[in-house]
């Protein structure tokens, strides 16, 4: 098995290995991968193994579980509180204070510790105008003992401190003289346990607060974390909200690392290359967190538009969203949901299928997306990807001008509109192909293992559409030249390959065909796919170089 | 006991006790998480002879979550609504604290209304009002006080005040600049609506040509 890996280093045997992989499942799936990917399903029985070099249109990222991030956390407080001399929980609110950059804490320390350790909630400012001598490693436990016998006891404000424990001590938010448990943080304001224990609760729970300030008004002492435990005591639910508002905290000061957004996953990805936004010009930072979840938890690393918008970056594809919303809304609903049969112009709305129309009324064969006659596209001149630029002859009128740039406008849209619709239909085209497989099942001696290769095709068409459907929003902002025919050669072969497939995915049945149907389904579900890695692997190989140039000026471009 | 219910009445007998404070605090209905907090105007101030109402609601998660207050008695600062007497005091949200009391918010509330925060404003066109003209404000603050709180003073006379006056005062404008509008031709009521807008007070009247006030009346 683990020549395989090796093996597969290159790119174009890889994609082979890949499909073989695929249809002997069991071998595979015990195939010793990676502790990173072992989580990662492809579909519901497929273990591909892992990929092992990485494509030019992945990104490098990792996905670490709640326990990983706090053990970051953990090795980031060890750090300081070594240099520092202090115990754990006063680095870990340091840092917190600070949000975890360690560079500006030990400057900003360094430079000046009691104006930090009171920022930061652990020691109360002393009156005396700092004394330079109290500065140090150890100050912010000497000083708050210091602090406290130097005559400090006396309440800075006019606010009502409990005076000094009196023999029955009332704690003076509940009044409640039963009790006999007592707390207080450095600042000696006590409470008793069952008030500490309802502010704190209230705290976590209602405002998702991590840093809890001391109960006495004006006080800015921060409970740490071990306080926080006891004064919980049993309740666990609390302490593991206060640990996740932690991790919340850390993650979201470090701009390596990002929450996956999918609801109550607790999951966050690590990916330092998309980490600068002037990285986002290069990059799609496309990522896909541990979880065991079925649909696996996508999403975008530099932006929150949609979950894999690949191979557009994200400053195109949020100028692409923003241009459809303006630009289209009603007007176009009809223009990309309806058309008319080229010749008896009877309104027709796709529902679902391939793109081979025919018109239910004269019986016109048409093409979906070019409305062309679809003898064309059997051959090999195959071209209703490209935009037509006939328009230009008389491009010298500017109304016929404007007329274009809305017809090219409307171009592009149609056909991104026309993925993403096939995408929403995509429920049902699994629904349906599952029956067709079970059909199969009945009428060959094919297995159920065998006939999982309809099942595969669906995938990778919705995955190539996703693709296609993202390659006219670039297309619509790629500057005019050989560049963009190159990308446009690839998306219409692309396009193509995945016509094909989808339509011999609607073609019937036949039991004495089924095992040519499954060659050349198999087969075209290789091509595809491998057209898509072309058409993906081109684009970011292109922005790594900075080989696309645009119409119009995109952020972080010059 | 109810923990929250315990200190409440703790509270509420906290305050019927001390009597130097001048604060009461009064049940509105049978529960004693709905209450009504009332104190008298600051000396010294526009508020001054003045009696406030403050309607109180204790939330649940009393005292670890702050108490709800608002004004009943209309109050012209710039830190309570004008309209429906919310007040922006910031114990009263992030800095609040479960050792303050109902008596000590109470107070607090005093002291907001000796030392007002134009800055932090509740009520923008109140503190406009505040800012470019202390003098003026502080005379409808004065007027309010009389009209709405009870103050004292000089009751008698604004009693024998005729009602469109009330309205130039509650603005806080004088009645000179209404009148010069009022004889162009305009409704009285939509002129003090503009210039109140446009905040036709103390120095700020040089600022504002007559042609613009004339140019909004027409729109």
């Amino acid at each position: 098995m683990s020549s395989d890996y090796e093996y597969s280093d290159e790119d174009g045997d890889y994609y082979y290995d890949e499909d073989e992989d695929m249809m002997s499942t069991q071998e595979d799936g015990s195939a010793p991968s990676d502790d990173e990917m072992d989580m990662d399903a492809f579909g519901d029985d497929f273990k591909v193994p892992q990929r092992a070099a990485r494509k030019a249109y992945e990104i490098e990222h990792e996905s670490l579980p709640q326990s990983a991030v706090e053990k970051l956390m953990t090795s980031d407080v060890d750090h300081i509180s070594g240099i520092f001399g202090a115990d754990a929980s006063t680095a870990a609110l340091l840092l917190r204070h600070m949000n975890w950059n360690k560079e500006r804490l030990i400057e900003k320390y360094m430079d000046n510790a009691s104006v930090v350790s009171v920022a930061a909630g652990i020691s109360r400012p002393s009156r005396t105008s700092l004394s330079p001598s109290a500065a140090g490693p150890e100050r912010s436990q000497s000083t708050s003992s210091s602090a406290r016998s130097g005559g400090l006891r006396r309440p800075t404000r006019q606010t009502p401190v409990p005076t000094p424990k009196p023999a029955p001590f009332v704690c003076p938010i509940c009044f409640d003289d039963s009790q006999t448990a007592f707390s207080s943080l450095a600042c000696e304001h006590t409470f008793c346990a069952g008030c500490w224990n309802a502010y704190i609760t209230s705290k976590i729970r209602e405002e998702g607060e991590h840093a809890i300030r001391c109960m006495a008004e004006g006080c800015a002492l921060i409970a740490p974390d071990l306080f926080v435990r006891t004064a919980l005591a049993e309740d666990t639910p609390t302490w593991e909200r206060f640990n996740e508002l932690l991790v919340r905290h850390f993650v979201a000061s470090n701009p390596n690392l990002k929450y996956c957004p999918y609801p109550s996953c607790t999951y966050t990805v690590s990916c330092p290359s998309a980490a600068l936004k002037s990285s986002l010009t290069t990059v799609v930072p496309s990522v896909m967190c541990g979880a065991t979840a079925s649909p696996p938890h996508k999403f975008c690393f530099g932006c929150p538009i949609e979950s894999d918008h690949r191979p557009v970056i994200c400053g195109v594809a949020k100028m692409w969203l923003k241009k459809c919303r303006d630009d289209s809304e009603t007007a176009n609903w009809i223009k990309s949901n309806t058309k008319e049969c080229a010749k008896c112009q009877s309104t027709i709305e796709k529902n679902g299928g391939c793109n081979h129309m025919t018109c239910k009324k004269c019986k016109y064969e048409f093409c979906w997306v070019c409305m062309g006659p679809w003898s064309e596209h059997g051959t090999a001149w195959y071209s209703c990807n490209r935009y037509d630029e006939k328009a230009g002859i008389d491009a010298r009128d500017a109304q016929s001008k404007s007329r274009a740039s809305l017809e090219r406008y409307l171009h592009y849209y149609n056909r991104w509109a026309n993925h993403e619709q096939s995408a929403k239909l995509s429920v049902e085209l699994y629904t349906k192909t599952e029956k067709k497989m079970e059909e199969m099942q009945i009428t060959s001696d094919l297995t159920w293992i065998e006939v999982q290769f309809m099942k595969k095709a669906v995938d990778e068409v919705e995955k190539c559409r996703m693709t296609l459907k993202w390659t006219y929003a670039m297309a619509y902002y790629l500057e005019k030249g050989n560049e963009k025919e190159l990308f446009e050669d690839n998306q219409r072969d692309l396009e193509k390959a995945v016509e094909d497939l989808s339509e011999l995915l609607e073609s019937p049945i036949d039991a004495e065909a089924i095992s040519t149907l499954r060659q050349k389904v198999t087969d075209k579900t290789v091509y595809v796919s491998k057209r898509n890695e072309i058409m993906l692997d081109d684009t970011a190989k292109g922005f790594l170089e900075g080989r696309w140039s645009w119409n119009v000026s995109v952020e972080g471009f010059d | 006991m109810d923990a929250r219910l315990r200190r409440v009445n703790k509270e509420i007998a906290d305050c019927k006790n001390d009597k130097s404070s001048n604060i009461k605090i009064d049940l509105v209905d049978s529960s004693p998480f709905h209450l009504k907090g009332s104190f008298p105007g600051p000396q010294d101030t526009p508020y001054e002879g003045g009696h406030f109402e403050v309607d109180i609601v204790i939330p649940e998660a009393y005292p670890f979550q702050p108490v709800k207050m608002k004004f009943i008695t209309k109050v012209y600062h710039p830190n309570v609504s004008s309209a429906s007497g919310a007040i922006c005091l910031d114990i009263l949200k992030d800095a609040w604290s479960p050792v303050l009391t109902l008596k000590s918010t109470l107070i607090s509330l005093q002291s907001l209304l000796c030392s007002p925060e134009p800055n932090d404003p509740q009520d923008a066109e109140v503190a406009k009002h505040y800012t470019t003209s202390k003098r003026s404000f502080d005379e409808t603050a004065r007027y309010w006080t009389q009209i709405y709180a009870g103050g004292s003073g000089s009751r008698s006379k604004v009693e024998t005040k005729e009602p469109s006056k009330d309205e130039v005062a509650i603005a806080g404008l004088e009645k000179a600049h209404v009148d010069q509008f009022e004889a162009l031709g305009f409704e009285r009521s939509k002129v003090i609506d503009v210039l109140r807008r446009l905040n036709y007070r103390g120095a700020n009247v040089a600022n504002i040509s007559e042609d613009r006030i004339v140019e909004e009346l027409l729109k």
